[in-house]
């Protein structure tokens, strides 16, 4: 099985937004985590079938960028995001 | 003093608040966001970034778009939210409705013996295999407790028509009471039109009862895919199909397709058939993972890849159609079409959220047996009885409809909570498939990074911007589709 270790800076990125980005890559590697003070270290355990390791890693930072504007979204956005689905379903009888 | 405020009051200010929406990387540097009903605005990623940093100056030119498309609300600005919250409840609209698809499987017998069939039963034994009258009966207390003004009664199979003294009694019974309660009643028919006769033409015409039937490609395809004693299916659809234009009326008829692996270089043949039969549309439905089509080796003979070039090419060739003046559809494009460009909700099971089962659609078995979706009753076929949600014969509407199983997966499965999806912004054109994931990957969410469904959806939604950004007449074409159901 093929190992890389990535690492990313906790200043700048919480384990969460980490996370959630790896999750998308579900049927491309298994992670694990070394969480230091200086560093995030994530251990990356790809599955055979990869063969574009350093594709998927280049992707993988993309996606966890993305991760973390997303996160900024919805933390902005959460109190309006239930005013209007509450908004939406309340003649539904569902909530 | 003026009635109205100046030009000024209106001009952008740049101070901005977030609304809610979701990002998703197309391809290279562009990015698709969507707002919580589907309004959506493609950027570059300095410009999303200058968007969620509230840096984007007014004079930006995707400024106003996203401030048109509710993604960003100047402010002070309350009418932003409050029209969001509108189209949102536009959207969910139909749950207040409730169930208004009622499937009713009069008989598992079938004179044909179709290889990817889940269901169907070559036999005479009309009591093993067939609805009684008594839970005729009971379906129909079941389908007019449903709040639904609108109220669609289905007939599956099987084949129908080999119990249709039972359709003529529901159907004579449902038109009475919906007549009473002053509920507008759909009637369809899914028939592959071998059996019709001019007698039950005759009877649907005089009762308005709608014909779905099944049409597979050219003669040699339709005939591989649907085989039946004498190997005539294709020239007993074609002969009933004109027969059934003239009696029931020509736009009376619509036609379903099942993909195989035989289909799969041919799509161009198949779409010049229904071309040539006169229909206006095809729906390139992918076989599902359930009953026969798993267990024969049928639904693994191709994957996800394998049909969306089969699709790709379909449509394509469907675009030149239009193009050369031969104005034609793709239905399920269609359906998605109206999710991207509408705040209305199509309805489609498969692409509904909350999940489509027992809520858009629900089916009485030849058994008495109720399920909360067609394939939940396929799936059962296979001995597994996950989404049985009771029997009419012994169950109430309140335990069958609050069954804690179909609430449980509503839940569970809900797109706006579950992950991947939450965040994705092809969410307010997708749905949630309960009964995919679990027949599949055994639980209700799945994992959509490896879930096959995930994976022929979103290269679909890609694939579809992507023929709208390269050719804006592609985009009209499509905008007309939209706007036609
Ligand atoms: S199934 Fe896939 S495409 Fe659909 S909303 Fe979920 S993540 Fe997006």
């Amino acid at each position: 099985m093929l190992e890389r270790v990535i690492s990313f800076d906790p200043a700048a990125y919480s384990l969460e937004t980490i996370q959630r980005a790896a999750y998308r890559y579900i049927d491309k590697f298994s992670i694990g985590f070394n969480v230091k003070e200086a560093s995030i270290d994530c251990i990356l355990q790809f599955d055979k079938e990869v063969d574009d390791l350093d594709g998927v890693i280049q992707d993988f930072r993309k996606e966890v960028l993305d991760q973390h504007l997303r996160a900024r979204i919805a933390k902005e956005t959460e109190s309006i995001r239930h005013l209007i689905l509450a908004h939406a379903f309340s003649r539904t009888g569902l909530v | 003093m003026s009635k109205f405020l100046p030009p000024e009051s209106f001009a952008a200010t740049g101070a901005y608040d977030l609304l809610p929406f979701n990002f998703t990387r197309l391809e290279g540097d562009s990015y698709l966001a969507t707002n919580m009903v589907g309004e959506s605005l493609i950027v570059d990623r300095s410009t999303l970034d200058d968007l969620v940093n509230k840096r984007l100056a007014p004079s930006h030119p995707s400024y106003t778009d996203a401030r048109a498309k509710h993604l960003i609300a100047e402010k002070g600005d309350k009418a932003s939210a409050e029209l969001l919250a509108l189209k949102t409840r536009t959207r969910y609209q139909r749950l207040q409705n409730f169930t208004n698809l009622h499937m009713f499987v009069t008989t598992l017998r079938c004179d044909h013996s179709c290889q990817y069939c889940q269901v169907s039963r070559q036999s005479e034994d009309k009591g093993a295999f067939d609805m009684t009258l008594e839970m005729a009966d009971k379906s129909l207390d079941m389908v007019f407790r449903s709040p639904s003004k609108a109220v669609k009664i289905e007939f599956q199979g099987g084949e129908p028509l080999l119990n249709f003294d039972l359709i003529r009694y529901i159907v004579s019974k449902a038109k009475v009471r919906a007549a009473a309660e002053g509920r507008d009643l759909e009637i369809v028919i899914a028939t592959t039109l071998s059996l019709a006769t001019t007698e039950i033409l005759e009877y649907c015409r005089d009762n308005h009862i709608l014909l779905s039937v099944s049409l597979d490609g050219p003669s040699d395809l339709h005939n591989k895919n649907r085989p039946r004693p004498g190997k005539d299916s294709y020239q007993r659809f074609v002969a009933n199909l004109q027969a059934a234009r003239e009696i029931v009326g020509y736009d009376r008829v619509s036609a379903l397709m099942t993909t195989t692996l035989a289909s799969l270089p041919r799509v161009r043949e198949i779409v010049d058939e229904y071309v040539g039969l006169g229909f206006e549309g095809i729906f390139l439905r992918a076989l599902s993972p359930y009953g026969f089509a798993v267990k024969t080796r049928v639904y693994a003979a191709y994957d996800t890849e394998q049909w969306l070039k089969f699709y790709k090419d379909g449509l394509q060739y469907i675009i030149e159609l239009n193009q050369a003046g031969i104005p034609f559809r793709e239905y399920y494009t269609t359906l998605i079409l109206q999710k991207m460009f509408t705040c209305a909700d199509p309805g489609f099971v498969d692409l509904m959220n909350p999940a489509g089962i027992g809520i858009a659609a629900v089916v009485f078995n030849y058994d008495g047996s109720v399920y909360a979706s067609d394939e939940s009753r396929m799936l059962a076929e296979m001995k597994d009885q996950t989404f049985r949600l009771g029997s009419v014969l012994e169950n109430t509407y309140e335990e069958i409809f609050l069954n804690e199983k179909l609430l449980s997966t509503l839940e569970e499965s809900f797109t706006l909570s579950a992950p991947m999806c939450s965040e994705c912004a092809f969410e307010p054109f997708c749905g949630a498939d309960p009964v995919f994931s679990h027949a599949v990957y055994g639980d209700v969410v799945g994992r959509k990074p490896a879930s096959d469904f995930c994976k022929r959806n979103m290269a679909i939604f890609r694939h579809l911007i992507q023929l709208m950004r390269e050719d804006r007449e592609v985009e009209a074409l499509f905008r007309r589709w939209s706007a036609l159901c």
